[in-house]
């Protein structure tokens, strides 16, 4: 550990490492009380709240409306039959895995700048996935039929057809659904036993308590929480890996071109993660500013996410440029075709927005100061979370616009229930993340503990805990 | 139907009856009013077994070339009408139109019942009533003696009733009817009739070497579209000693784009290039007056001097049409052509005694000076297939009364005073003469959908003289029996009294005073459409115009040149301007066009005709005066300024890319080419593709089929189509070749699809989103490629640049266009089968690529998945009736093939092969005891080859498609796959078709290098 002597933060922290420190924080109770106070609903949430529930509202009317009229009401322009709904889907899913990345991943290679950030990202991750799932219901045609993608057994021994990339989906859905949630909810088992022991509503208290596990804080089970929480650490890193890899085979399996490459899985994980780290920012910048955590997340965490989101941006960059070396190397027309008018064709706005914002943006990250500016780093994640966005608009529309058959190439313009789900999928994300923030502590207060030293051992500037 | 002719009950009342029972097994049927009726009869004729069809022989009216027929009749409700295979005419093929007869039998806008003016609007009566009111103004007219001044107009059709409709007015005093018909090529029949002594002369297209058009639309609808395209694609199919194929036009129609070269000559110049290719002018000044290179038409003119037999064919709309017809006819004299390809003896009969636009303009200034009592017509609606000058619907209000015999409400029958419904032609009795010496009859397939009555009844009830017209019929064949005899084939032998033409004849309007504008106005009766009279049918509505793609609406055509000049691009609104009147419609680039010509398809534009018939707009309303020397209206005889308009509306268009961009989807090869053997077997390879084995008889190779072992050459696994396979062998593999060098790209097989497979259409302004629709008007669906059409004619210019660059340049107008039917290939390793979460697509063991509608739950990602683009997907709930977006209204839902699925929203459907004939064909060899089990214990199916057909194929007029069993050798599709110019499209994607193609055959100059 430095030295806590020096008031100023080290200029350069190294982010693979567990030495990681909060100056401004010095007591257990301080930490209760500041994390805790966040807890408290204000004017200004209700306000946020209703936007988010208006936002739903509009979702939830465009989609009874696009099931009782049928998928026409959207956009889909054949062959263009996959549009805002499947880029969403990915979107979110890509958006969740940054959440896993932090608080699996980092905490097996013990980063330690992930302790107050990793809380809010697993949520995240959790609530992305949340609303990824809804989004292949509401893409096909006959939602209520959704049941027959997952393989049940009845009596008519139909199953399911594993040979097909959406089935996979189903089982890559599900399981980082299942994985991530309780992983949040593992990691949470201490904090609730401290929400417990400050509530005063009996009830509350009960349920607090059940959720808690009756956890007393003794050393037995601080012993089994950990190996708890490591094991579904180590049980979580694949799914990074795995669970974009499924969602790049959706197009990768396809022979579509644009889409039938092998670079897809690694180019989608390093999207991903890129991605869900703009998101991270987007929530944790203001959360930070609005909610007076910025002794918590401190410039220097900021600046080692902002290291991890120049190397991904490095990776998603190097994919896009390797599609375009491997179309020419190819020598497949199709392909040729398809690239030229990606980039310089019908759809260059899409592709130069995706190739400014993701590839372009984030290289100011090298320069340091940039990377500790909070306000930057917000709006660039916003640029981020716009140009991904327009990455899977980009693999979707202009491959299915474009595929070999020119008599039928065509163009993609998504209508106000297209925009609706959109932006109803936002509601309904923002609407589970208020209702969190409210609910449970957003930062993790026994990590957070253990790295301030403990008060008996102030005197010593050394020592670990 | 000849014994189904009388009912103790009324039909309608047992239905109501059956309704109660039916009721109870239907989720709508809560009222008697609303009841699903499942089976038409209760009591049923002998002959008919619920679910098996009855074939009724036939003649079709939707146009004067009285083609024969055969109506499938499915518990008495006609479903399909096929070409009838022992007709002379059509020899069992059938265009798009008279398929699309059907949508005029169901029509939901028919008139229901009798009606008469009440003030303002028309009113239902009854029949007694309505023949009691015209058995009235009748003996008016007789009495006043005033009938030969009443004024009859019948649209055009052959056979025994003109004769009897001028006997039954004759009584009254009433001069003979005009028989109009405004789409009649008059001048050429009047040419030809000088010239040949038949008006239309069959043209022996394969003795000849050489066709040369001179604006003869002949694969357009004009003339006899499909005797005509039967012979030429028997012709072109010949391939080697084919003949080459020259059109010479101001505008390419689909028959110029089937020629291998097109001199785009001036409109108006016509006669100046014929008479200098007869030596009778300088050849040079005819290129100058023609705006072409001299060196075009002196090629011409070389060809037609060397051409060993050559057919030249005049034709156009111009005012001159009659005299470039004369001037054609005496070169095909002195080049011998006579009796060896244009052949008179052999004529067809369609076109005598056409009433022209002269007399209906006669007949119209007579109205309009109040001299005439009483106006009847039947059918034909001069107030919108007449120029704007004539003034027919002002000239119709000086009329005291007006009848009208029509079954559909138009622009002349909504104006006049009583409207006695007819019967569509497949209710009713009648008959044709449509070559000399045979009779074809038309009788009624089924009840009456309406309280309509059958005119020719109507008149005899009027006059009260007893019996009906089935009677009148009968006794033009010799009798009941007779008839009975005859109505099996719906022929006999005999001829139709022919009319004495003593109607007062008027003189034709020349060019009159010199027309201003820049352009040349080019109209054009619709191919599909006619001349407006199929407008309000949404099979022919959606069906694509074979030369633009274009559906549902009405486009300015002009050369993209043109457009530069005039700034505007496509979609952008022009006004175009003549003489007669305005025209406001978004412009279309056409390459086929001189830069100095517009065109504008006639058609569309109705003004209260039906719900369909409301989209695009009217072409007539520019049309000047103009006249060619035999009367016809002159469709290009106008001229017109083109102004840019406000505001811009999408295409409806179903063409993505017009162009290939060098992916050999439609492939060709120049004739010498192929004789050289030089790309002789046409197969698409690729570096280091390897070697495979081959099915016999067909380019798939038998490992990678089915579950083979894909991709494994030279492996021994044979797939389904091993005889030890675990799922039984497939004996059969269904295959289709579609042969280019035949395909002429009329689009009929597309209507047959729509017809056989219950394909909804999408077009109607209603048909799209109910909330905020961002896309409203006809087309709307189409504009985002939402058609529906299973089978599809795409149409790729062979240019070196977008359309929208292209240069006309008169000394090389010259492009190649290439048509290729599209539709499901049923790949033997099919991309769309692996990535169904569901198995809603999976491989049958007969070779076809199935989808199971009720598993499909709509992820689409076959469509996304299939190179071919050939699913289509039901974004709206075209097929609940609830719906607004329903595409079967009542009564078109009669029309429904009970053996086929009406699909709901949500689900993926495409071509199965027309299944339902395949499994009908195997249960009728079941029933017939033909099917047995084979030694290795595998059913054996016992068809026969041949034995039956796909829809497109059944009804292709140029005999392109060919349906069978790939893998018996018997099946006629075993021997087309081997010739030598069948292909795979995208066989580099190894999906191992079943469709396979045989490239076109392009016919260059004798003395042009060749060039594929």
């Amino acid at each position: 550990m430095a030295t806590l002597a020096h008031p100023d933060e080290p200029r350069r922290p190294n982010i693979a490492s567990a030495d990681i420190q909060l100056p401004a924080v010095t007591s257990y109770e301080q930490v209760d009380n500041e994390i805790l106070s966040i807890l408290q609903p204000t004017k200004a949430w209700f306000g946020a709240l209703l936007l988010a529930l208006a936002c739903l509202g509009l979702g939830a009317f465009s989609w009874i409306y696009q099931i009782h009229q049928g998928l026409g009401v959207a956009g889909y322009n054949p062959p263009v039959m996959w549009g805002v709904y499947i880029i969403t889907f990915v979107f979110w899913v890509g958006i969740g895995h940054a959440g896993t990345l932090i608080s699996a991943v980092l905490y097996l290679f013990r980063a330690g700048f992930r302790t107050t950030i990793y809380r809010a990202a697993e949520a995240m991750t959790v609530f992305a996935v949340m609303t990824a799932g809804l989004f292949p219901i509401i893409h096909i045609g006959r939602p209520w039929k959704f049941f027959w993608l997952i393989p049940y057994p009845n009596w008519r021994l139909i199953w399911p057809n594993f040979k097909s990339p959406l089935v996979w989906d189903v089982f890559a859905i599900t399981t980082y659904l299942t994985i991530s949630t309780t992983f949040l909810f593992v990691g949470l088992i201490p904090d609730i036993a401290v929400l417990r022991d400050r509530e005063t509503n009996p009830i509350r208290r009960r349920i607090l308590g059940v959720l808690s596990f009756g956890w007393r804080n003794t050393e037995r089970e601080w012993r089994h929480f950990a190996r708890a929480y490591l094991f579904l650490a180590a049980f979580s890193t694949p799914l990074v890996l795995s669970v974009h890899s499924v969602v790049s085979f959706d197009f990768a399996m396809g022979i579509v071109p644009g889409w039938h490459t092998t670079i897809f899985p690694p180019y989608f994980v390093a999207g991903a993660i890129f991605s869900g780290f703009a998101m991270v920012w987007t929530i944790i910048i203001p959360m930070r500013r609005w909610f007076g955590l910025r002794h918590y997340v401190t410039l220097n965490h900021l600046d080692a996410s902002a290291k991890l989101v120049l190397f991904t941006s490095l990776a998603v960059g190097l994919a896009y440029l390797i599609e375009f070396f491997i179309a020419w190397y190819g020598g497949v027309q199709y392909e040729q075709d398809y690239f030229w008018n990606r980039v310089f064709g019908q759809w260059w706005w899409a592709a130069w927005i995706m190739l400014t914002c993701n590839m372009i943006l984030p290289l100011s990250l090298f320069s340091q100061k940039l990377r500790r500016n909070p306000t930057w780093l917000w709006i660039l994640s916003i640029f981020i979370n716009i140009g991904m966005w327009f990455e899977r608009f980009v693999i979707v529309v202009p491959s299915l616009s474009h595929d070999v058959e020119p008599w039928q190439w065509s163009s993609y313009v998504p209508t106000w229930v297209d925009y609706g789900l959109l932006i109803g999928s936002f509601g309904w994300f923002f609407m589970w993340f208020l209702l969190f923030i409210k609910q449970l502590p957003v930062m993790a207060l026994a990590e957070i503990k253990e790295i301030i030293p403990p008060k008996m051992k102030h005197t010593h500037g050394h020592g670990g805990h | 139907m000849t014994d189904t002719t009388t009912q103790g009950v009324k039909r309608r009342d047992f239905l109501k009856v059956l309704g109660v029972g039916g009721a109870a097994a239907t989720a709508t049927g809560c009222s008697t009013g609303d009841v699903e009726k499942l089976i038409p009869y209760l009591v049923s004729p002998d002959q008919t077994v619920p679910g098996v069809s009855n074939y009724y022989a036939s003649t079709c009216r939707e146009c004067a070339a009285g083609c024969g027929i055969i109506v499938e009749v499915r518990d008495g409700r006609a479903i399909k009408v096929e070409g009838n295979p022992d007709h002379p005419v059509n020899q069992g093929a059938l265009c798009a139109r008279g398929q699309s007869s059907l949508q005029g039998l169901y029509n939901p806008d028919r008139y229901r019942q009798p009606m008469k003016r009440e003030g303002d609007a028309l009113v239902p009566t009854t029949w007694d009533d309505a023949i009691g009111i015209l058995a009235g103004k009748l003996a008016e007219v007789r009495a006043a003696g005033t009938g030969s001044r009443a004024v009859v107009i019948n649209q055009h059709e052959q056979g025994s009733f003109p004769v009897f409709l001028d006997g039954i007015l004759g009584d009254y005093g009433i001069a003979p009817h005009l028989s109009y018909d405004a789409e009649a090529p008059l001048a050429v029949a009047a040419a030809n009739r000088a010239a040949y002594g038949a008006a239309w002369p069959a043209i022996d297209f394969s003795a000849a070497s050489l066709i040369v058009s001179f604006g003869a639309d002949f694969l357009d609808g004009w003339g006899l579209s499909v005797p005509q395209q039967l012979a030429f694609a028997e012709a072109r199919g010949k391939v080697e000693g084919a003949p080459r194929f020259i059109y010479v036009g101001a505008r390419r129609s689909l028959t110029g784009l089937n020629a291998d070269q097109w001199i785009p000559v001036r409109p108006g110049s016509e006669l100046a290039v014929v008479n200098a290719i007869a030596g009778k002018g300088a050849i040079a000044a005819a290129a100058e007056a023609a705006g072409v290179g001299a060196g075009l038409l002196e090629g011409l003119a070389q060809e037609i001097r060397t051409a060993r037999a050559s057919a030249l064919l005049a034709g156009g709309y111009g005012p001159e049409a009659g005299a470039v017809a004369s001037a054609v006819a005496e070169l095909n004299k002195s080049r011998g052509n006579v009796g060896k390809t244009i052949k008179p003896q052999d004529g067809y009969l369609a076109f005598e005694g056409v009433a022209g636009h002269a007399e209906i303009r006669a007949a119209a200034a007579r109205m309009a000076a109040g001299e005439v009592p009483l106006l009847i017509v039947r059918h034909a609606n001069p107030a919108y297939t007449s120029a704007p000058g004539v003034g027919f619907a002002a000239a119709m209000d000086k009329v005291p009364f007006k009848v009208s015999f029509s079954s559909v409400p138009d622009e002349t029958t909504s104006k006049c005073d009583l409207v006695l419904p007819d019967h569509h032609a497949l209710e009713a009795w009648g008959d044709a003469e449509p070559v000399r010496g045979t009779l074809s009859l038309q009788q009624p397939v089924m009840d009456p959908v309406f309280d309509s009555r059958a005119t020719g009844d109507v008149l005899l009830a009027v006059a009260k003289r007893g019996g009906d017209y089935r009677s009148y019929v009968a006794g033009r064949v010799g009798g009941n029996a007779a008839l009975k005899d005859a109505m099996p084939k719906a022929m006999a032998r005999g001829s139709v009294a022919t009319r004495s033409a003593s109607r007062a004849s008027a003189t034709p309007a020349g060019a009159g005073a010199a027309q201003d504008g820049a352009f040349f106005l080019m109209t054009y009766p619709s191919p599909s459409l006619g001349d407006g009279r199929g407008a309000n049918k949404p099979w022919l509505q959606e069906l694509p115009d074979p030369v633009t793609k274009i559906c549902w609406q009405t486009v300015v055509e002009m050369h993209p040149e043109a457009l530069k000049a005039l700034g505007v691009e496509d979609g952008e609104i022009v006004t175009v301007t003549t003489s007669a009147g305005t025209l406001t419609a978004p412009v279309f680039g056409y390459i086929g066009l001189r830069p100095d010509t517009v065109a504008v398809a006639l058609g569309r534009g109705h003004v209260g005709a039906g719900r369909y018939a409301d989209a695009g707009e009217n072409a007539w309303q520019l049309l000047a005066t103009v006249e060619d020397r035999a009367g016809a209206a002159a469709l290009a005889g106008t001229k017109a300024n083109v102004a840019k308009a406000e505001g811009r509306q999408r295409i409806v268009t179903t063409e993505g890319s017009g162009r290939q961009h060098g992916r050999g989807i439609a492939q060709a090869i120049a004739l010498p080419a192929l004789l050289s053997g030089e790309a002789g077997h046409g197969h698409h390879t690729f570096e280091g593709q390897a070697s495979t084995e081959f099915l016999p008889g067909l380019r798939s190779p038998t490992a990678n089929d089915a579950q083979g072992d894909m991709g494994v050459p030279n492996s021994k696994d044979k797939g389904q189509y091993d005889p030890d396979h675990w799922s039984g062998a497939a004996r059969r593999r269904w295959a289709m070749t579609i042969d280019l060098a035949k395909c002429t790209g009329c689009s009929a097989c597309v209507t047959a699809c729509y017809a056989e497979n219950n394909i909804p259409t999408v077009g109607g302004a209603w048909q799209g989103p109910q909330i905020l629709p961002d896309r409203t008007g006809f087309g709307a669906n189409i504009t985002r490629s939402r058609e529906m059409a299973w089978i599809r004619l795409e149409r790729y210019w062979e240019i070196d640049r977008e359309p929208k660059d292209v240069v006309f340049d008169p000394e090389h107008p010259d492009f190649e266009t290439r048509f290729i039917p599209m539709m499901c290939q049923h790949c033997g390793n099919a991309p769309c089968e692996p990535v169904c979460p569901v198995y809603a697509t999976y491989h049958a063991p007969n070779g076809l690529n199935v989808q199971v509608y009720n598993r499909c739950v709509g992820t689409r990602y076959c469509s996304n998945n299939c190179p071919y683009k050939v699913r289509y997907y039901n974004w709206f709930g075209y097929g609940d009736p609830s719906r607004t977006q329903y595409a079967f209204p009542e009564p078109l839902h009669w029309q429904l093939n009970p053996d086929v699925t009406v699909r709901q929203k949500g689900i993926m459907e495409k071509c199965t092969f027309c299944v339902q004939r395949i499994k009908e064909a195997e249960h009728r060899a079941a029933l017939e005891q033909r099917a047995s089990v084979g030694e290795d214990g595998v059913r054996i199916d016992g068809l026969r080859p041949d034995e039956f057909t796909t829809a497109c194929a059944q009804a292709c007029p140029s005999r392109a498609i060919v349906f069978g069993d790939a893998a018996d050798d018997q099946w006629s599709v075993a021997q087309w796959v081997k010739d030598r110019r069948a292909y795979h499209v995208f066989e580099e994607l190894n999906t191992y078709t079943a469709v396979v193609y045989l490239q076109k055959v392009n016919h260059p100059a004798p003395t042009a290098s060749a060039t594929a």
